[in-house]
């Protein structure tokens, strides 16, 4: 056997108040596709990180073709060999793509042809398309990404990481993904696929390895022998998730209706495109697809974050597709939108100014806030909702996520909202967070309330929905019945089978 | 190979600002000595000369806080944009157009009974100084103009916009020929409250802690923090970030402009370019030392206020008064180090390159 | 119509153009180092101070020496040393760039003044002269106007050329870009953005500071307190103005240096007009500019570099 590409051996990271990685193993061999496997928080992206130079491991070793290595920047890394595609593209959107390329390793005097001639022989290698004078703020998602392997190759990159690439891609772009992966293999060089798909790592990977806690469960599987139960036992652990019991809702009148709904994105792209759906009283509504189809302007748009430019939203028959986002919380809306620390919170504020977001309102004294009773409003949220919290004047910041979360669900919610839309609630949470929120929401929905979820966990969909909508390139594709459709029919549908 | 980093502390020193404040005071005057013992001039004469003329005795005390009152009503202007995040480099020319348009209301109420005229001419100068900020604001609010450029920009148009009044339309007649504005209506004059400390002195402190008071405790504060925080949020809340630009610019172009009336009624007999005199950029770093707090602006305006003060008496002893020019910047300067150093740890890492 | 009224003299007209050509060298110097310094993503606000240091500094240099040359690298050195305090402030420490950058304008103009006293009013003198370029300085009218200029004019132009040359066709300009565009991506790619960035910064006071000497050398031709008079803060407005790039700040220095000719020179055209508000051109020009620039910025990526002001420091998480 040929000596291994990259050992990763007993790494441990930590960070305040978290144990990234607890003495996690890895090893690829050249010449293959390793997937690294785990649930979300499982510490494959800091493991990742440890061997890209982006973090020192404060433990273990890291060794490169059999030496050992010590990475104080991701440009030493690079120079061993060893590229990263990061979920955040490490892109200079001004620059073309082949000035993205050859950033850091041009040569002194750049001639700009020969810069552009050489890195479309280079996408030509491996498959795959790129116009190297194009500015990259013009470019897709999907081509970012390609820009970002094109970097990485540039720099002759004997090892490629890859982390949740299929995230941001068109079904389409993710079959070329797999050509340019097994081209990258041929040539000698390993590529690592980090995940928590199970489908695409079959069709992709040739091994796997388990992260479970911070540590490694399983190594160097053999994914052609594995069986997927199996691997999904390993990355979720004996304890099986907690059950989250569905309870059949009984849908009432519509509250949420958005008819021909159409939302174009900063850069004038149609990001949704004439949609239309409707949320009845005590039903969740679940909105399936792969990440980057429209779902975060289809929920802005809802909010009141993003101006619909056709179509109407209606709360209640009552019109508010430009309406404010006052209007709109008055007619019963409530958003747990999916960047909580961006939108729906102020991180660096107290939870006390975090907690009175939504009410701050009807707490007026002339033009005074009622403070004691701002105070008496959060403590009792705190209670009511179990949040953690310190003191009420510490940061909103200093809270967990799941803390976060819960406190920002229990603010929305304590406004007896009609309708709630949620965006991604669960996302980033620990197991017992992810359960809280599902029980809050599920208590909602019997209460009466309409909730339209938007996720990207199919399972959650499937154990939480009355209905389950699929959309992709913004709009609605398909609908399901959660309790009559298997996951691969739902699964089918967000990949725009067409 | 070894390199130095920093690195933050999990936990930032309790009390960091005020000694950040005083260390870099000492790391001023340490600087300056070395200046003044390099140009040969004498180093202790100097600073005890610049003590005792800003704060060794009850008289030098009230120029000292007179000073101050121009200083911090700037420095509570930027503040005030600050909670925003937005920085109004504008003061300079808020205060000239705010004189300027107190002048204006001199001009037309020449024969007006004294209070009357003064709150008149007060009340003109706030509202030159938030039309000044006008244009600016709308700009930042409606097409995300970057108010620091448009702010600083305008400066250089006040000052020259009463360079010009001064030489047309508002030149005095009896001047002799020469270039000046004709003076303020001598009624309209703040009286003195304690040696020669006028009436504004009282009034910034009122100002200051009314400001303080009402964005603490009243809705539009709260409002105006969750906006200058997190923008998202704000929008998501119903907070309109359009609106609260334009206020907080206007407001803090009012608060700017009325320092520049109170000069003009305090201790300026007419309207000249010079009246700013640098106290809107040397408010910037008032508000910077004080982070933004009003009640923090009003002790470090009275700081500079002192070194201003200190630095005019120096030349008769044959010093440069560029001296407090350079002890202000180096206050600055002295306190970013010692802040940094104070959230940070310095470490040595033994760096290994990959080969 | 008002044109035909006025009489133009051709001494007037060469005065004027000459005048431009001087002023315009002046800020395209400072502009340029601006330029540079932005376009890595640091404001730098110190430029009217920067330039003072750089005239006292080219003062005294080219006094002492006899030779303004000696006064113009004098001004340079003396402009990146004070640059090195916004440099190790802002970029070293990630100060606020505003607030460093105007207590280094404090810094620079007190220490000027400090420095600076006992040369008010020094009767010695190191001045540039007229260059006489065989032929072109013989032509008709051209050979009186553009080709009757200093040295410093000609070094201006090609410290220009230099700039826009390494900022487009080298590697060291593509990461100084990427510094400015996109700091943590830059590092990634293995670019010291501390480096480049305090390099940026130093570059741009030794612009702005060679500026100021050609002020004491050949502008003005002397030292005295306030002899800047504010033209540090027109730079900052013309690297705007320029769009941040080398070719554009050289029309807008010719532009806003005809602006300050004007003033000094409108009398001569006979024209009823304030010299004094056209002095205010420059400043409402750049507002002018700057909200067009906003305007666009809603269908594409502004002009002005991405990073701009902020300050970086490697995510520790």
């Amino acid at each position: 056997m040929s000596q291994p590409a990259v050992e990763l051996d007993g790494i441990w990271k930590r960070f305040p108040g978290v144990i990234a990685n607890a003495g996690a193993n890895l090893t690829v061999l050249p010449g293959t596709v390793h997937a690294v496997l785990g649930e979300n928080g499982a510490g494959k992206t800091t493991l990742m990180n440890c061997l890209a130079g982006v973090y020192l491991p404060d433990e273990g070793t890291v060794r490169i073709a059999g030496e050992e290595m010590r990475f104080s920047s991701p440009a030493d890394a690079l120079a061993a060999g060893i590229g990263m595609v990061h979920q955040e593209f490490r892109l200079v959107p001004t620059f073309t793509v082949a000035e993205n390329v050859v950033l850091g390793s041009a040569p002194a005097v750049i001639d700009q042809d020969a810069i552009n001639r050489d890195v479309a022989e280079l996408a030509e290698r491996f498959g795959f398309e790129a116009d190297p004078k194009r500015p990259v703020w013009q470019l897709s998602m999907g081509e970012r990404q390609r820009v970002e392997i094109l970097k990485a190759l540039w720099r002759d990159a004997r090892v490629l990481i890859l982390d949740e690439p299929t995230a941001v891609l068109t079904p389409q772009e993710a079959v070329e993904l797999g050509a340019v992966l097994r081209q990258m293999v041929a040539e000698g060089r390993s590529v690592i696929f980090i995940s928590h798909k199970l489908d695409e790592v079959t069709s992709f990977c040739d091994e796997g390895t388990v992260l479970r806690g911070g540590a490694t469960v399983a190594a160097s599987i053999n994914i052609a022998d594995a069986d997927a139960a199996q691997l999904a036992e390993l990355m979720v652990g004996s304890s099986s998730t907690p059950e989250v019991s569905p309870r059949a809702g009984t849908p009432g009148d519509a509250i949420l209706e958005v008819d021909g709904l159409t939302v174009m994105d900063s850069r004038g792209l149609t990001a949704v495109d004439d949609l239309s759906l409707t949320v009845h009283a005590g039903e969740i509504v679940g909105v399936a697809g792969v990440a980057g189809n429209g779902q975060r302007a289809l929920t802005d748009a809802i909010a009141g974050l993003d101006t619909a430019t056709a179509g109407t939203i209606k709360i209640e028959s009552t019109d508010v597709t430009n309406a404010s986002t006052r209007r709109r919380v008055d007619a019963g809306l409530a958003y747990i939108p999916e960047d909580r620390l961006g939108v729906g919170l102020a991180p660096k504020l107290p939870i006390t100014h975090n907690a009175v977001i939504r009410s701050y309102r009807t707490m007026r004294q002339g033009p005074f806030l009622a403070w004691e009773r701002a105070r008496a409003f959060c403590t009792d949220l705190i209670d009511t909702f179990s949040v953690k919290v310190g003191r009420l004047d510490d940061p909103m910041a200093s809270l967990s996520g799941g803390n976060l979360q819960r406190l920002l669900l229990g603010r929305e919610l304590s406004g007896e909202p009609h309708i709630v839309v949620a965006a991604q609630p669960t996302r980033g949470l620990d197991v017992a967070g992810v359960a809280a929120i599902q029980n809050l929401l599920l208590d909602q929905r019997d209460s009466g309330t309409g909730i339209l979820m938007i996720s990207e966990d199919l399972d959650e969909l499937l154990a939480l929905a009355d209905r389950i909508l699929v959309m992709s390139e913004g709009r609605i594709v398909g609908e399901f019945d959660p309790r009559a459709t298997s996951r691969a029919e739902i699964g089918e549908a967000m990949m725009g089978a067409s | 190979m070894r390199r130095l980093v920093l690195q933050r502390r999990e936990t930032p020193t309790r009390g960091g600002q005020p000694a950040a404040f005083f260390i870099g005071l000492l790391f001023a005057l340490l600087i300056g000595a070395i200046l003044l013992t390099i140009a040969g001039d004498p180093v202790l004469d100097t600073y005890s000369r610049m003590w005792d003329r800003s704060l060794g005795s009850s008289e030098s005390i009230a120029t000292t806080l007179n000073r101050a009152v121009p200083l911090a009503l700037a420095g509570l202007a930027v503040s005030i944009a600050a909670t925003m995040g937005l920085w109004n480099i504008g003061a300079e020319g808020q205060i000239l157009f705010g004189a300027t348009a107190a002048t204006l209301v001199g001009r037309i109420g020449a024969d007006w009974p004294g209070p009357v005229l003064i709150v008149a001419m007060l009340l003109g100068a706030a509202i030159g100084g938030a039309l000044w900020s006008l244009g600016p604001g709308l700009a930042r609010a409606e097409i995300g103009v970057s108010e620091i450029i448009t702010t600083l920009m305008l400066n250089e148009v006040a000052l020259r916009l009463i360079r010009y009044l001064q030489n047309g339309a508002w030149k005095d007649p009896e001047g002799f020929g020469f270039p000046q504005i004709e003076a303020r209506p001598d009624q309209a004059e703040l009286g003195q409250i304690w040696e020669r400390a006028h009436l504004g002195v009282i009034i910034a402190i009122v100002v200051i802690l009314a400001f303080a008071w009402f964005l603490n405790r009243s809705v539009w504060g709260y409002e105006l923090k969750i906006a200058g925080s997190s923008p998202n949020t704000a929008t998501y809340a119903g907070i309109s970030m359009r609106r609260k630009i334009l206020g907080v610019m206007l407001l803090s172009g009012a608060v700017a402009g009325f320092a520049g009336g109170i000069e003009l009624t305090g201790t300026a007999a007419r309207l000249n370019e010079n009246i700013s005199n640098g106290y809107g950029f040397a408010g910037i770093i008032v508000a910077a030392l004080a982070l933004m707090r009003p009640s923090g602006v009003a002790l470090v305006a009275v700081a500079f206020g002192a070194v201003q003060v200190g630095g005019l008496s120096i030349q008769s002893l044959g010093v440069s008064s560029a001296v407090a020019t350079i002890l202000q910047a180096l206050i600055l300067f002295g306190a970013i180090g010692a802040s940094v150093l104070s959230s940070y740890r310095i470490r040595l890492v033994d760096r290994k390159v990959a080969a | 119509m008002i044109l035909a009224e006025i009489s133009i003299s051709e001494a007037a007209v060469i005065g004027l153009v000459v005048a431009t050509i001087k002023f315009a060298t002046l800020l395209y110097l400072a502009a340029l180092g601006e330029t540079i310094a932005e376009r890595a993503g640091v404001l730098n606000l110190g430029v009217e101070g920067m330039m003072a240091m750089g005239a006292v500094a080219g003062y005294i240099g080219g006094v002492a020496s006899g030779s303004p040359w000696v006064g113009l690298l004098v001004g340079a050195l003396a402009g990146a040393a004070i640059s090195m305090v916004h440099a190790i402030a802002a970029v070293g420490l990630g100060a606020d760039q505003v607030v460093s950058g105007l207590a280094l304008t404090l810094l620079g103009l007190g220490l000027a003044d400090f420095i600076g006293d006992s040369y008010t009013d020094d009767p010695r003198r190191a001045l540039f002269t007229e260059v006489d370029i065989p032929v072109l300085s013989d032509i008709k009218w051209l050979g009186d106007t553009i080709f009757s200029t200093s040295p410093v004019t000609y070094l201006a132009i090609a410290i220009g050329v230099v700039t826009w040359f390494v900022f487009s066709r080298t590697s060291l300009g593509l990461g100084l870009r990427a510094v400015g565009e996109s700091a943590s991506t830059a590092d990634a790619a293995g670019h010291s953005v501390t480096a480049m960035r305090m390099g940026a910064v130093m570059v741009g006071g030794a612009l702005a500071g060679m500026s100021g000497a050609y002020l004491s050398t050949f502008v003005v031709g002397a030292w005295s307190v306030g002899v800047t008079a504010g033209r540090g803060w027109i730079a900052v407005a013309l690297v705007i103005f320029g769009a941040w790039r080398p070719g554009r700040v050289a029309i807008g220095a010719l532009l806003f240096g005809f602006t300050l000719a004007l003033q000094l020179r409108l009398q001569p055209f006979g024209i009823e007009f304030s010299p004094i508000l056209v002095s205010m051109l420059p400043y409402l020009l750049t507002v002018g500019v700057l909200i067009v620039i906003s305007y666009r910025a809603r269908n594409q990526p502004p002009p002005a570099p991405a990073g701009l002001g902020i300050a970086y420091r490697r995510e520790e998480r």
